[in-house]
């Protein structure tokens, strides 16, 4: 059996009073696995232990085989993709690639060429040349992907990287992921969302109130999810137009409109997904600008698990 | 696929992380302010300048109203180093960039892109203080030279017989760059609220050490600053009053005790710094 690229060992964070992650042991195998929890479940903490951005206040992580906590040389081998929107705004996206690529060591020529191969890989080639200020929510995702696939990690962690994307972005976002688990590398990938991990992959960890819940190929939680309605966030350029064409899906069972946006309800989420992106990809109801999907989904599924 | 090895030796990482900063520090709202501060002694010069196109200063060299006066362009330059860049400017940069060297990354939370690369956390810090003093002295350095050539003229200065002075005065304020940068760069790198402190530092117990009798002073940078000055202060009238009043109590190190005691405060701090940011863990908000 292949050696896993993430292994807890009883690993506990506390932030002053509050506890962030309680005695995760945790041994997360190569490949694409998700971890999954509504927010505030730990999620993020424990993506920050694995990154070695925090350190543990009890028990110990290893990455790859390594400690990561002040191991700045394991950073060669990770590649992080924060949840959170920040960035050298006045940096075009080629700019503030190519500087981060010389963080990890590339230089001239190399790092000229990787930049370029992580712009193409998230489909960023024609926009790299302005400034990232000027990005649209979805290109800054992506070019938050591009700047951890760049150095060609060995494992991907990324938080939350479909937060804010329109279905075309989501897609190849998604695509990003599948293919670097094709390659033969690994990803720790997390959402509040299982409808997405799932399109990703069947390795799941389920997180909640900072401890693991399950961990593995959780059909159960599918089915779970299933008997809830789900919900979804559609920001459009003519809300009431998607709204129209929204209607006509047999599964969607409740719709609401709500400042430039559609809120619908939906008992079958796959199918959902996919004929909103076949939509969002035509022009007859206009310009789909981003897909959210509230945590409340996932909440009651989570109590659900938790009382039983 | 990448390999993993150590992280890059401390001087390479730190020029990354220079060459990623310093348009970054460069383009900040902070360098608008850096600008003011700097060209404040500019304006202060060109006033001078044209106060002594007016007819009282007719006299000649040396003279107002007819009447000789033991003050000259050099004088006055020697004071506006000392009163306006080494006691103000230099030290509120200092404040103002030194604290920020973290905490603006880490307020901004792109903190995360430069903590997950494969460079020490200390080479984090040297890099931008790195960058700190290039963006300083851009802007700092061509203001003092201006102020020379505006002011030293003045009731018969010799701007070339003075060069030398302007050399010497650069180099303190280089080297008061570089020391309260450090210091300010342990001070953001430890405290909580870094700015207030690095203010009171330099507006409270600065000037109030200066002046006390005793060994306090020696906790200072201004003390070890005020050592170098090359300027000779004008003696015997109201305004060599005040100088000696700013300048306060006159240092008993030599040129060389003065030099070895900021270059002590400089590694010090700097390598405190350092150390505090490779240990310190930084939570960033939601």
């Amino acid at each position: 059996m292949s050696r896993p690229v993430v292994v807890a060992d009883r690993m506990s964070k506390w932030y002053g009073q509050v506890i962030g992650l309680n005695e995760v042991t945790v041994s997360i195998p190569p490949g694409i696995s998700g971890l999954l929890g509504p927010n505030g479940a730990g999620k993020s903490t424990l993506l920050k232990l694995v990154t070695g951005q925090l350190k543990p206040s009890k028990g110990h992580v290893q990455v790859l085989g390594e400690p990561v906590w002040g191991n700045p040389g394991a950073y060669r081998r990770i590649g992080y993709c924060p949840d959170h929107d920040a960035f050298y705004e006045r940096f075009t996206g080629r700019e503030w690639l190519t500087a981060l690529l010389g963080l990890s060591g590339f230089e001239g020529e190399r790092a000229a060429g990787a930049a370029e191969r992580a712009l193409e890989t998230v489909g960023l080639t024609t926009a790299a040349d302005r400034k990232i200020g000027g990005y649209s929510k979805g290109m800054r995702q992506r070019i938050k992907l591009a700047q951890a696939i760049a150095h060609e990690p060995e494992l991907l962690v990324l938080d939350e990287p479909l937060a804010g994307l329109d279905p075309i972005g989501r897609r190849r976002v998604i695509d990003v992921i599948k293919a670097w688990g094709r390659d033969g590398r690994s990803v720790v990938v997390s959402s509040h969302v299982l409808h997405e991990i799932e399109l990703m992959t069947s390795n799941i960890l389920l997180l909640h109130n900072g401890r693991i819940l399950a961990e593995g190929n959780v059909h159960r939680i599918r089915e779970l999810i299933d008997e809830h309605p789900h919900t979804v966030r559609i920001t459009a350029e003519d809300p009431r137009r998607l709204a129209r064409h929204l209607l006509g899906y047999p599964h969607v069972i409740a719709m609401q409109l709500q400042d430039g946006a559609v809120v619908a309800q939906t008992s079958q989420p796959d199918a959902f997904y996919a004929e909103l992106t076949a939509l969002a990809a035509g022009d007859e109801a206009g310009a789909v600008r981003e897909v959210t999907s509230p945590d409340d989904n996932l909440q009651a599924v989570f109590s659900y698990l938790v009382e039983h | 696929m990448a390999d993993s090895h150590a992280a890059p030796a401390l001087g390479p990482a730190a020029l990354r992380v220079f060459d990623l900063g310093l348009g970054q520090m460069l383009w900040s709202r902070r360098t608008v302010f850096m600008a003011l501060v700097a060209g404040g002694p500019v304006l202060i010069a060109v006033l001078l300048r044209a106060l002594a196109s007016l007819p009282v200063f007719d006299g000649g060299a040396g003279q107002i109203a007819g009447r000789p006066v033991s003050l000259d362009g050099p004088d006055i330059f020697g004071l506006m180093i000392w009163t306006f860049y080494l006691r103000f400017t230099v030290p509120v940069l200092g404040v103002f960039y030194g604290t920020a060297l973290i905490a603006d990354e880490v307020e901004d939370r792109t903190v995360t892109y430069l903590f997950t690369r494969p460079v020490a956390r200390g080479a984090v810090l040297a890099g931008k203080y790195l960058a700190y003093l290039v963006c300083t002295a851009v802007v700092v350095l061509p203001s003092v030279m201006l102020v020379y050539f505006l002011v030293v003229p003045l009731l018969g200065g010799d701007i070339g017989r003075n060069f030398p002075a302007l050399l010497v005065d650069l180099g303190l304020i280089g080297a008061g760059l570089a020391v309260y940068g450090a210091v300010f760069g342990l001070v953001g790198a430890w405290f909580r609220r870094p700015l207030l402190t690095g203010l009171v530092f330099v507006f409270g117990w600065e000037p109030l050490v200066v002046v006390l009798p005793g060994y306090m002073k020696y906790l200072s940078v201004a003390y070890y600053l005020q050592g170098l000055a090359p300027h000779a202060m004008p003696q015997g009238d109201a305004l060599s009053v005040i100088q000696a009043l700013l300048t306060s109590v006159q240092t008993p190190l030599g040129t060389w005790a003065n030099l070895l005691a900021l270059a002590v405060i400089w590694a010090a701090a700097l390598a405190a710094a350092m150390r505090v940011v490779e240990r310190r863990e930084y939570v960033l908000g939601q």
